[in-house]
């Protein structure tokens, strides 16, 4: 495979239901993906499955030429795939700097026996993985509310706190999961630049989730759309808007849907 | 506040606590001795219980078998073979553990080492489910214990139990492994171990989803808690001097649950305050279970109502105020300083 | 005369195995609807026979009125503990229901030791059960077959009224989707509080029935029993009401196939159910009738 990240032919079934048919899809390095879809067209399943939060029924799922299909979450994680949630999933309780610090936890080197016992190896450790904590806040200009609760954060902000931590994990792939769901069009504008600088600045791949179609057609460079399950057109944002398999999909309505 | 003043307030507590120590071991009575000597013990129990059930988030049911495994391993290491054999008339104790005979501190590490080498054993079955289901399994574990003390003649005594333990535990040795718990155990807490425990608790998808991996995580939680409680076994062990498998029951595990749960779920200095308050309130309360004489009325003692009245509270924090006393924020100095900040601020200048 | 020896256990089994069913279907049913494992349900089996003797020494009834008040009442302590104990409870997190169980369980079973004392008192086991029907070399108490009579006629009054009813429509729509229950006018609280009553009356029912047995009650005499009976309702599979009878029976017949056929392990007894536990839930978590995949 030379594909940076391949799926081939997945597909995951529930009893009898098919919620993902036949899927295949290849990601380059700093592509900006959007995948779109009506309401239960199987892409949050999709996501779940790259994740290893779900298993696949069948097919395969390679990243930078290994075969990840049933890997354990935590693994993917730590091989360079992070994603965010369609309801956001911050650590409510913790503060803003402590959400974002847990995404270093993978690459800790020192044993849970140095944390205890307070050596200096450890406590370098800490203080470089709050550092950098910092740094990725600053970026996100979030650096200020570093000692708020996270489940105090107004909404817009808990979206952008969820890529954050996200993006500390330092992945190569990141899969963002309806990033602009509830908020407003200026909102919407700000994240549309973050998503494109954070692509620019890391040279990570991005594959996202949305139904704002002015969203996904001003950012991505290549869409794929699906219903009930299936793949059914790819292409750049021009194709796509005039695809009438996917016309058709929406209902007959044109590529402008108001935002969900 | 800086971590240098911090190093110095920890200091001057310390020295405080010891000081205070020392001046109960001079001139306090046997009986104040006892309460405090218990309480350092069950600090130890309640921080460690904690870290499993306030800031992992699982409910661990099952430490009454971590600390009964503590309390037999260190009896049956710190007992002369001469001891051993006047206990073990039904059965003999079977060898080597016979003729072994080892220093108490040595007996209290190897107490810590058996219970997390049972915690290390039981967490296959027991990480691989949450909720209620490892409460149940855990619980599980803490009567099979139980059952296989009371069954084990040859390597327990059975319900006979073990007689004529050396009072080695005193202030200094309870308290000693109290301060080291918090410490150590805090340390864990404040580290990004810990940060990965809370996150693990919070949302467990989410946490795996950044790299956390939390069987790996919840193992070390749960192997250094049953450490440190068999740990405090072994110090029960010797403090009450006759152990058998009645006194490590679910009710040892119920008294720790409202220790926990009334200090606050989750921070370690609730935890702190609801040893003290139980343990100093549990002797208090001993009174109800005494006849009392009220000028000509003699009140009878009523037994078992000292179950209900703990009961009772632990009902009606978990109804009414769930957080606890502290909930999951912590006595540190840092809060200390806020409000005292606080209070200064509101003075009415002069 | 070992397959006499073997038959007379078999029946044993499964005269305790129907007790322990009536008292898992009480903890399945509660946790088919609340998702709750109510760790107090136990303790309703001691309530009923102290009950019962409270109210034939007061009251100087014949048992076959007693033993049915006190059944009903302990069903209505039930209610109560579900009011008092749990209602409060309904929108907060799982691990404050199950310490709350924990309370209220303790609470029960010392707040009994306070008004009846320690001593275990002795049942009155009534004539009508105090035969013993003699079969070849077979001895069996009439109480022990009984038991297994009575708690298929209480099953199957329960499986008509879960199934062949408006209400147990109800109950089974509760234990499905308790919001969307909600959303189509049924009263929730109804459903929840006949919920309990039933399970508490059955186990109340069970506990009358232990008391004959074993006639020594004291305070916590339902604590090891309820959890088996739990046990036993994991097995059938948590959450379906003919898996905790086939649970319990199973599990009775285990327990005394086990002591019958390896007696040097009978003090193993109660640890050999707690790993009957470990087991389930380490490899078929969903039990035998496995309607509810593990939560």
């Amino acid at each position: 495979m030379n594909s940076f990240f391949r799926m081939r032919r997945v597909t995951k079934e529930f009893g009898g239901l098919k919620a993902v048919s036949d899927f295949s899809l290849a990601i380059e390095r700093s592509e900006l993906v959007g995948l779109i879809g009506p309401n239960g067209a199987g892409k949050t399943t999709v996501f779940n499955m790259i994740t290893g939060r779900l298993r696949p029924t069948m097919g395969d799922i390679f990243w930078k030429g290994k075969n990840i299909t049933r890997l354990h979450t935590h693994l993917i994680a730590a091989g360079g795939i992070a994603r965010t949630f369609q309801n956001i999933k911050l650590f409510g309780d913790m503060s803003v700097l402590e959400n974002v610090m847990v995404s270093f936890h993978s690459s800790i080197d020192s044993w849970f026996l140095s944390a205890m016992l307070g050596l200096p190896k450890h406590r370098r450790e800490e203080k470089r993985i709050r550092e950098q904590s910092i740094a990725y806040l600053e970026e996100a200009g979030l650096a200020h509310l570093c000692f708020e609760k996270a489940q105090n954060l107004p909404y817009g902000l808990q979206r952008k706190l969820e890529i954050t931590r996200a993006l500390a994990t330092g992945p190569d792939l990141l899969l963002l999961d309806e990033p602009a769901a509830g908020m407003n069009p200026m909102e919407k504008i700000e994240l549309a630049s973050f998503v494109t600088q954070v692509r620019e600045r890391r040279g990570i791949a991005i594959l996202l989730i949305e139904h704002d179609m002015k969203f996904v057609m001003s950012i991505c460079e290549r869409i794929k759309v699906m219903d009930y399950g299936l793949s059914i057109a790819e292409g750049s944002p021009d194709q796509i808007r005039s695809d009438p398999e996917v016309i058709r999909a929406y209902l007959g309505g044109p590529g402008d849907t108001a935002s969900g | 506040m800086s971590a240098k003043w911090k190093f110095c307030l920890n200091i001057a507590a310390l020295s405080a606590l010891f000081g205070l120590l020392y001046l109960f071991s001079r001139y306090g009575s046997g009986y104040q001795i006892r309460i405090l000597t218990n309480i350092a013990i069950f600090i130890t129990l309640a921080v460690s219980y904690n870290l499993v059930n306030g800031v992992c988030g699982l409910l661990h049911l099952g430490p009454n078998g971590f600390i009964a495994v503590g309390a037999y391993t260190s009896a049956l290491l710190s007992m002369t073979p001469a001891e051993k054999e006047l206990n073990f008339i039904l059965e003999h104790l079977v060898w080597p553990i016979s003729v072994i005979h080892v220093p108490f501190l040595v007996s209290l590490i190897a107490a810590g080492a058996v219970a997390a080498l049972f915690a290390f054993v039981i967490s296959f079955p027991v990480l691989r489910v949450r909720g209620d289901y490892l409460a149940i399994v855990t619980f599980g574990f803490g009567e099979v214990v139980r059952v296989l003390c009371n069954a084990c003649q040859s390597v327990t005594n059975g319900p006979l139990g073990l007689k004529g333990l050396h009072p080695y535990t005193n202030l200094w040795w309870s308290w000693g492994v109290a301060v080291l718990a918090v410490i150590v155990i805090q340390r864990l807490i404040d580290s990004n171990y810990g940060l990965a425990m809370k996150a693990i608790r919070e949302d467990e998808t989410a946490a795996m989803a950044m790299g956390v991996d939390p069987s790996r995580r919840l193992l070390v939680a749960f192997m250094v808690s049953a450490f440190f409680s068999g740990v405090a076994g072994g110090l029960l062990a010797h403090l009450i001097t006759t152990i058998s498998p009645g006194v490590f029951t679910f009710v040892l595990t119920f008294n720790l649950l409202i220790m926990i749960v009334v200090g606050g779920l989750g921070s370690t200095t609730g935890a702190i305050i609801g040893a003290v308050l139980f343990t100093w309130g549990g002797e208090a309360l001993r009174i109800v279970e005494r006849p009392m004489d009220i000028g000509i009325f003699t009140i009878p003692g009523i037994p078992g109502m000292r179950m209900v009245i703990f009961s009772l509270i632990l009902m009606l924090v978990i109804l009414f105020a769930r957080n606890g006393i502290l909930g999951r924020w912590e006595l540190n100095w840092d809060f200390l300083a806020s409000k005292f900040a606080r209070l200064r601020r509101t003075d009415t200048p002069l | 005369m070992r397959t006499t020896l073997l038959l007379q256990q078999l029946i044993n089994g499964v005269s305790l195995g129907s007790l322990y069913a009536l008292i898992a279907i009480g903890y399945t049913m509660v946790y088919g609807i609340l998702r709750l494992i109510n760790f107090a349900h136990g303790d309703l089996l001691m309530v009923s026979p102290y009950a019962a003797i409270y109210g034939i020494a007061l009251f100087s009834l014949p048992w076959f009125l007693t033993f049915p008040l006190a059944i009903i009442s302990t069903g209505a302590i039930g209610i109560l503990l579900d009011r008092a104990a749990y209602k409060p409870l309904r929108q907060a997190p799982r691990i404050s229901l199950l310490i709350s169980a924990i309370g209220a369980s303790f609470l029960m079973e010392n707040l009994a030791l306070v008004i009846v004392g320690g001593v275990p008192k002795p049942f009155p086991r009534p004539d009508f059960f105090n035969h013993v029907i003699r079969a070849g070399h077979l001895h069996i108490q009439v109480l022990t077959i009984y038991s297994p009579l009575i708690t298929l006629v209480l099953v199957f009054g329960l499986l008509y009224i879960v199934f062949k009813t408006r209400v147990g429509k109800a109950m089974r729509a509760a234990s499905w989707d308790f919001e969307a229950t909600r959303l189509m006018g049924i009263n929730l609280d109804s459903i929840i509080a006949l919920t309990f009553l039933l399970g508490s009356s059955l186990a109340a029912a069970g506990g009358i029935m232990w008391a004959m047995k074993y006639p020594q009650i004291n305070p916590f005499m339902g604590v090891i029993p309820g959890l088996k009976a739990f046990i036993a309702a994991v097995l059938g599979g948590i959450g379906n009401i003919v898996g905790a009878v086939i649970g319990g029976f199973l599990l009775g017949v285990f327990e005394i196939l086990i002591v019958a056929l390896l007696p040097g392990l009978a003090d193993y007894r109660d640890a050999f159910a707690f790993l009957l536990l470990i087991g389930i839930l380490l490899f078929r978590p969903t039990g035998i009738m496995g309607e509810r995949s593990a939560h």
